[in-house]
């Protein structure tokens, strides 16, 4: 591989992009994985897809449509899983074999070659534009200041939600806020990472730091740390081979993963735990 | 003494059962009130209208002179502090026992800011008294049964409370740890001055604590006992049960 490759702006703007996208979404996947709602990745990301191929039907902006799909599939999740009447995962399901549904039913109907439409399946990382590397941007830098503004208040509902509530904490806000930002992270990097990766890349980081710390704090850092390590070492693994960059990100993250619950120091606490609970 | 909970005709139907009927209770400042009864009796479903995670379908709720509404349900949260059954906490859960604690200060300090060198102090004075100072360090998901109730018990009173309900906070208990926790709710009680409501199906443990007992059976009160009839009356066990029934 030519080292000079790094200076053309679409290799500057792919390395800039997976930046971004390995700090966005391990970020909200510290949050869904600590609160066992991973699935809530797959649900919101088939909802941007299916929103994503009618705006390319319609000839609108896909983005704007993969985050008016995500937002309102976050938007049911919500109340659902808070109706008392299904679990969290019987709310995610029906989210996601809906979208799925819509999903396939707008692939059918994309008019001409499906070119386009299969790129937001896989996305396309090196072929990224401004526009989007600044809304990626922006939902990035949002997200940040978002959790570095209610970080105490977040953490409370990550524990505990009803006992957070039970303390004057706006809990319900902070959940609803947690899927809409997953929603957010989403999309913005829909076009990038692809609409079937992308929650892999907000599961996977997270759930490699979480075999790893018993600190929240800790475990951002290291998710965000195994995020935007998985998005390098994935670009150049792809520019070397000439392979998908998305599916290369991703099989990166899942590399981190195994080695974090190989490595795991929570693999003896637990078995130090079972010994003392006798 | 002016009453810091007075609840009229209660009632939460559901399709099959009736959570709550016609329940109507009052309780004044620094009382600790007991509320026995077995497995459905409404007794948990009671301290969940309290603290507003659950709606009452009809009757009414004052807490802290406040009808309980969705206005006024965050400013009776800041006064009520509310210590659910055993929480079930992964093990491998990114959050230390000083972590918990200090969560209960969160809804206190508000919103934008962080916890100051007071909070700090305050909250690690708690553990000092519930003797959880040790283990501020360790996973919560790590800690015995005794251990996350201690530590449970420090997360409820950095809230400096008004109002402490507590659900079964026996559950899971050895005998030993239930004398322990007695002497530290029964200190926690007279140091911060506090008004409590005790659920449990403990009789030994709440007529230990508790200055009057209400026996709930199938969402209805059922009967109002002192603390030293009380014991008499549990050393008879299920036959003084089926006599209130």
């Amino acid at each position: 591989m030519n080292i000079s490759i790094l200076s053309d702006p679409f290799m500057q703007h792919a390395i800039l992009a997976t930046l971004l996208a390995g700090v966005v979404c391990p970020l909200i996947g510290v949050l869904v994985v600590t609160m066992r709602l991973s699935f809530i990745g797959v649900s919101l990301a088939h909802a941007a897809f299916a929103g994503a191929l009618l705006g390319l039907i319609l000839g609108m902006n896909s983005v704007w449509m993969a985050l008016i799909f995500s937002v309102i599939a976050a938007g049911i999740l919500g109340p659902l899983a808070d109706s008392g009447e299904f679990s969290p995962d019987t709310a995610m399901g029906v989210v996601f074999t809906s979208a799925l549904g819509l999903s396939f039913l707008f692939l059918s109907l994309v008019p001409g070659p499906k070119t386009e439409a299969l790129s937001l399946l896989w996305g396309g990382v090196l072929t990224v534009t401004k526009t989007e590397l600044e809304f990626l941007a922006g939902i990035t830098l949002l997200t940040l200041l978002t959790l570095m503004l209610f970080y105490k208040e977040v953490c409370a509902v990550l524990f505990q939600r009803e006992l957070a509530e039970s303390t004057g904490i706006p809990a319900r806000a902070i959940f609803y806020g947690i899927l809409l930002f997953c929603g957010l992270a989403i999309t913005s990097s829909l076009n990038i990472i692809g609409g079937m990766l992308v929650f892999c890349l907000i599961i996977n980081p997270a759930a490699a730091a979480y075999q790893l710390t018993y600190r929240i704090g800790t475990m951002f850092v290291l998710s965000v740390l195994f995020g935007v390590l998985s998005g390098w070492v994935g670009l150049f693994f792809s520019c070397l081979f000439n392979l998908p960059a998305g599916a290369l990100i991703i099989v990166t993250s899942s590399a981190f993963f195994l080695a974090a619950i190989t490595f795991s120091p929570k693999r003896k606490a637990r078995f130090v735990r079972l010994t003392k609970d006798g | 003494m002016s009453l810091v909970v007075e609840i009229k005709n209660a009632w939460i139907r559901y399709p099959q059962k009736n959570a709550l009927q016609d329940v109507s209770l009052h309780l004044k400042e620094r009382e600790a009130l007991g509320i026995f009864g077995y497995n459905g009796a409404g007794k948990s479903t009671l301290l969940k209208v309290i603290i507003g995670l659950k709606r009452l379908d009809s009757g009414s709720l004052t807490v802290h002179g406040l009808q309980l509404t969705p206005e006024t349900q965050r400013a009776i949260r800041r006064k009520t502090a509310y210590l659910p059954q055993c929480l079930d906490a992964d093990i491998r859960m990114p959050i230390s026992a000083w972590d918990v604690a200090m969560m209960g200060r969160y809804g206190k300090i508000g919103l934008f800011k962080r916890p100051s060198q007071s909070d700090r102090e305050f909250v690690r004075t708690l553990l000092q008294q519930v003797d959880a100072e040790r283990y501020a360090n360790t996973p919560f998901g790590m800690l015995s049964g005794g251990e996350r109730q201690r530590v449970m018990i420090a997360h409820a009173l950095a809230q400096e409370p008004r109002l402490l309900l507590m659900d079964e906070p026996t559950n899971s208990l050895d005998l030993d740890f239930t004398r322990i926790l007695c002497g530290i709710i029964r200190d926690a009680h007279s140091r911060y001055q506090l008004t409590s409501i005790i659920v449990s199906h403990d009789a030994e443990f709440l007529s230990d604590i508790c200055t009057r007992i209400l026996f709930m059976r199938d969402g209805r009160i059922a009967g109002e006992l002192l603390p030293e009839d009380f014991r008499g009356a549990a050393m008879v066990g299920r036959r003084f049960c089926k006599e209130l029934q």
